[in-house]
C-alpha cells in the first residue's frame, strides 16, 4: 500500500513536472532550457550523490522525469552511496575517468575545495553566462559556489543546522520556554535529564554527528572572532582558555546528557531515538525534518531551536552540483541542472532536502511544518558558520574527531586537548 | 640373437636419430610459470615496491597533483608526530599474539575433540567451520548487532539474568573495543585451524600412539610426545597463517568499528588505508604499510626459517 501510494506520488510529481515544464516554454530566466529536446542534447549524464531518505528519492524521481518530459533523449543514471564512501569514491575517482559527470558535494574549502584544487570541478563560468544563473540564486549560495574563484557547481541547498526537539517531551520535563542562552539549554538538559528522559542523541561511529556539538561550543566559548580564527584562520588552539572550556563542555554532555553507548552507535541508531521519543533533542539540519517524519513522529510534536552559541549566527553550510571537469557530456549535465535548479525543479524538490530554496524565486514558506521556523531562524542569523570537516582538511580532521572521542571517553583532559589539536596542526603544515 | 647397437657417434655425424636433449627441469616448466610470474609480479610485487617508493614522497593521491620526494621525512613524521601510529602498531602486535595463543588453542581442542568417534560428529566440524565461510564484512555486521549497547544481545541477556551492571558499550568503549572486535575474530578464525589441524590428526601414526599405550604412556604423554611432534608440520602451516592473517586484518574492524572510538582499535593495516585514501597522505600510508611490511617479513621469515632448519633434522 505503501509502495503504491509513493508510486502515485512520483507519477503525481512527475505529471505536475511535465506540466510545468509546458507552461514554462515560454522561456523566461527563471526557465529551464526551452530546446524541448531539438537542442542536440543527448546521452547519459551520470550523477553521483548520497543515499536518499524515502521523501528525497521520491523527488528525485520527479525531478529526472521533469527533466526527461524537455530532455527526452538525455539519460540521468543516478549512483548513490553512504555519506563516508561518497567522499571515498569521488577522492579516488578525481583526476581518473571513473568519475561521474555530475556530483553532489558539499562546498567549503576542506570538502568540496579539495576536489576544485585537484580539477575534478569544471569552472561552469560559460554555463552561468548562457543560463543566466547569477540571476537566479541568493546571493548567500551563490557565495559558496564562487569562493573558490570562477563558477565551481550549481548551488542545491543552503542547510542550516539547530536542535530539533520533542514537544511532549519538553512539556513532560516542564521546559516552558526554549533556551535562548547556552546556561538555557544546559538548564534545559538538567530537567530533561531529572525527569527520565536522555536530553540529546548523538552517533559516535561516524565522527562527525558529535563534532556538530564541539563546533557549536567552540562557537560558544570562544565567541566570532576566536573561533573564525581557530577554524579557518592561524588561531592557536593551544593557547585560547576557550578551547579548553569548550572541550570541558563537551565532556560534560557526554558524561551526563547524550544517550547511553552513543561512541558505539552510528547516526542513523541514535536518530531512531528521536523519532521514536527516547530523546528529546537531536541536532540537525534542515533536511531532518523529512527523515524525521519519514522516522514516524507526528509533525505537530516537532519544534527547532538554534543552538544557542549567544554570538547571532547559525551553524549550517551550503552544498552543490558540480560537474566533472573530466565529463565529456557537459552540456547536458549543464542542461539537467538548468533544470534541477529552477523554480520547476526547485519545486520538485519542496523541503525534502533543505526548508528554504537556493533559488531566490521560490518561496517555501508554507513547504513543510518547520519551514516558517526555518526562515525565522535563517532571517535571524547574522551569519553562518560552518561545520569544521569543511574547514579542515582531511588529515587535520581525522585529529580533530579523534580528541574530540578521546574528550569524550576520558583518554585525553580536556586542558590537554587544545594544545594537543595544535601541535598536529602545526606537524602538518 | 643379435642385438645391434647404433652407433651413437654415426647418428650426431648424420643428424637423424639425435637423442632428445635434457633441458634444466627449470627451463621446462617456464612456459608454465610465466604468466604466474607475471601476475604476481604485476599486482604483488609492483605495489610492493611501488609503497615502499612512495613513502619517501609527499603526495596527495590525487592524480592531477606531483609527488614530491622528502626523503625519511614521512618515516621521521610516523615514529615522533604521528599520534595513531604507535598505537596501531602495538594493537597489530597485540592481535598476532592473542591469535596464536587463543583461536590456535580453542581449534586444537576443538581438533581433537572432534577427532573421536562420536555421533553428530560431521555436524559439529561443519557448525564450528562455517564461520570461516562468512566474509569478514558479514561477520562484522552480525557481531556489530550483537554488540549494540541498547539492541545487543550480549547485554539483553546480561540485563534478563539480573547482570545488567556488567552490560558495556562493548564497541564504543576503548576498554573494551578492541578486545570485543578479536573476539568476532576467533569465532570466525577457530574453525579454519580446527579443520587443519584436524587433517594433521589423521596423519599421526597410529602404531605410533598404541606402541606408546603399550609402553605405558599416559594419555597426556601420548598427546606431548606422539601427537604433538607428529602435528608440527600442520602447526607450522597454522602459525604462519595466522601470523599473516593477524597482520593484515582489516575488513573487520572497518565494519566493526571503522579503527575507533578514537583509534583505539587501529591496526597497522587500516591506518596505512586511513593515511592513504581518507587522509590522502600517501607517503605516509606507504610509510606504515612499508613498516607492516618488515614487521611481517620479521615475524614469518625467523619462523619460517627454525622450522625448515628442524625439518632438515
Amino acid at each position: 500500500m505503501l509502495r503504491s501510494k509513493r508510486t502515485w506520488a512520483i507519477a503525481g510529481m512527475a505529471a505536475g513536472a511535465g506540466l510545468l515544464a509546458a507552461c514554462s516554454s515560454g522561456g523566461s530566466s527563471e526557465s529551464p532550457s526551452d530546446g524541448g529536446g531539438d537542442d542536440g542534447l543527448s546521452g547519459e549524464v551520470s550523477v553521483w550523490m548520497v543515499t536518499q531518505e524515502d521523501s528525497q528519492a521520491a523527488a528525485w524521481e520527479a525531478i529526472v522525469a521533469g527533466f526527461n518530459a524537455i530532455e527526452p533523449d538525455v539519460t540521468i543514471v543516478t549512483e548513490t552511496r553512504q555519506i563516508d564512501p561518497h567522499k571515498d569514491a569521488l577522492r579516488q575517482a578525481a583526476g581518473t575517468s571513473a568519475g561521474p559527470d555530475v556530483y553532489w558535494y558539499w562546498e567549503g574549502s576542506g570538502l568540496g575545495g579539495e576536489l576544485v584544487n585537484v580539477g575534478l570541478s569544471k569552472d561552469l563560468t560559460e554555463y552561468y553566462d548562457q543560463y543566466g544563473w547569477e540571476d537566479r540564486f541568493t546571493s548567500a549560495s551563490l557565495a559558496g559556489v564562487t569562493q573558490y574563484g570562477g563558477f565551481h557547481g550549481v548551488p542545491w541547498t543552503q542547510q542550516g543546522e539547530a536542535i530539533f526537539y520533542n514537544k511532549a517531551l519538553f512539556t513532560e520535563a516542564g521546559i516552558t520556554e526554549l533556551p535562548t542562552t547556552y546556561a538555557g539549554l544546559v538548564d534545559a538538559a538538567e530537567q530533561l535529564k531529572a525527569a527520565g528522559i536522555t536530553p540529546i542523541e548523538f552517533g559516535g561511529t561516524v565522527n562527525w554527528h558529535a563534532m556538530r556539538l564541539l563546533d557549536a561550543l567552540v562557537e560558544t566559548k570562544c565567541g566570532v572572532e576566536t573561533a573564525d580564527a581557530l577554524n579557518t584562520g592561524d588561531g592557536d588552539w593551544g593557547t585560547e582558555p576557550c578551547v579548553t572550556e569548550a572541550f570541558t563542555e563537551l565532556k560534560t554532555w557526554g558524561d551526563e546528557y547524550i544517550n547511553d553507548g552513543f561512541m558505539a552507535m552510528s547516526n542513523d541508531d541514535s536518530s531512531q531515538l528521536f523519532y521514536s521519543g527516547d530523546a528529546a533533542m537531536a541536532f540537525e539540519g534542515t533536511w531532518f525534518e523529512s527523515n524525521a517524519y519519514d522516522g514516524g513522529m507526528d509533525p505537530e510534536n516537532v519544534g527547532i531551536f538554534t543552538f544557542p552559541t549567544e554570538t547571532g549566527r547559525l551553524y549550517g553550510f551550503g552544498e552543490a552540483f558540480y560537474i566533472n571537469a573530466g565529463s565529456d557530456n557537459s552540456d547536458a549535465a549543464a542542461a539537467f541542472l538548468d533544470f534541477v535548479s529552477s523554480s520547476e525543479g526547485q519545486g520538485l524538490a519542496g523541503n525534502a532536502w533543505a526548508a528554504l530554496s537556493v533559488n531566490k524565486d521560490v518561496d517555501r514558506s508554507d513547504a513543510s511544518p518547520l519551514a516558517p521556523s526555518w526562515i525565522e531562524v535563517f532571517n535571524d542569523a547574522t551569519g553562518i558558520y560552518t561545520n569544521n570537516d569543511q574547514n579542515f582538511s582531511t588529515a587535520v580532521t581525522t585529529e580533530y574527531w579523534r580528541i574530540q572521542n578521546s574528550v569524550l571517553l576520558g583518554d585525553i583532559d580536556p586542558a590537554d586537548a587544545g594544545s594537543e589539536f595544535q601541535s598536529f596542526r602545526e606537524s602538518n603544515q | 640373437m643379435t642385438v645391434t647397437t647404433p652407433s651413437r657417434g654415426k647418428s650426431a655425424a648424420d643428424g637423424r636419430s639425435r637423442p632428445p636433449r635434457r633441458h634444466h627441469p627449470f627451463l621446462r616448466a617456464l612456459p608454465y610459470l610465466v604468466p604466474a610470474f607475471a601476475l604476481y609480479g604485476y599486482f604483488l610485487v609492483y605495489p610492493m615496491l611501488d609503497a615502499i617508493r612512495i613513502s619517501f614522497f609527499k603526495w596527495s593521491g590525487f592524480r592531477t597533483e606531483e609527488p614530491v620526494f622528502v626523503g625519511f621525512d614521512n618515516y621521521t613524521r610516523m615514529f615522533t608526530e604521528d599520534p595513531v601510529f604507535w598505537r596501531s602498531f602495538t594493537n597489530s602486535v597485540l592481535w598476532v599474539v592473542l591469535s596464536l595463543l587463543l583461536p590456535m588453542m580453542i581449534a586444537l581442542l576443538l581438533a581433537l575433540g572432534l577427532n573421536r568417534k562420536m555421533i553428530g560428529r560431521n555436524l559439529l566440524r561443519s557448525v564450528f567451520y562455517l564461520p570461516a565461510v562468512f566474509a569478514s564484512i558479514t561477520v562484522a555486521a552480525m557481531w556489530r548487532w550483537l554488540y549494540n549497547p541498547t539492541l545487543g544481545l550480549f547485554n539483553q541477556v546480561l540485563e534478563a539474568v539480573g547482570l545488567e551492571s556488567w552490560a558495556q558499550t562493548w564497541l564504543g568503549d576503548p576498554k573494551f573495543a578492541f578486545y570485543s572486535v578479536f573476539v568476532a575474530s576467533v569465532w570466525q578464525a577457530v574453525g579454519f585451524s580446527m579443520v587443519l589441524l584436524l587433517a594433521g590428526l589423521q596423519n599421526v601414526p597410529q602404531e605410533l600412539v598404541e606402541a606408546a599405550r603399550i609402553d605405558g604412556a599416559s594419555a597426556w604423554q601420548v598427546f606431548r610426545n606422539v601427537t604433538i611432534p607428529a602435528l608440527r608440520p600442520t602447526f607450522i602451516v597454522v602459525v604462519i597463517l595466522t601470523m599473516i592473517n593477524s597482520l593484515k586484518v582489516f575488513d573487520l574492524i572497518v565494519g566493526m568499528t571503522g579503527g575507533g572510538p578514537a583509534q583505539s582499535t587501529q591496526v597497522l593495516a587500516l591506518w596505512s588505508y586511513t593515511q592513504s585514501f581518507t587522509n590522502h597522505s600517501f607517503g605516509q600510508g606507504g610509510a606504515v604499510a612499508t613498516v607492516l611490511l618488515i614487521v611481517s617479513l620479521v615475524l614469518v621469515i625467523p619462523y619460517m626459517a627454525w622450522t625448515m632448519k628442524g625439518e632438515e633434522k
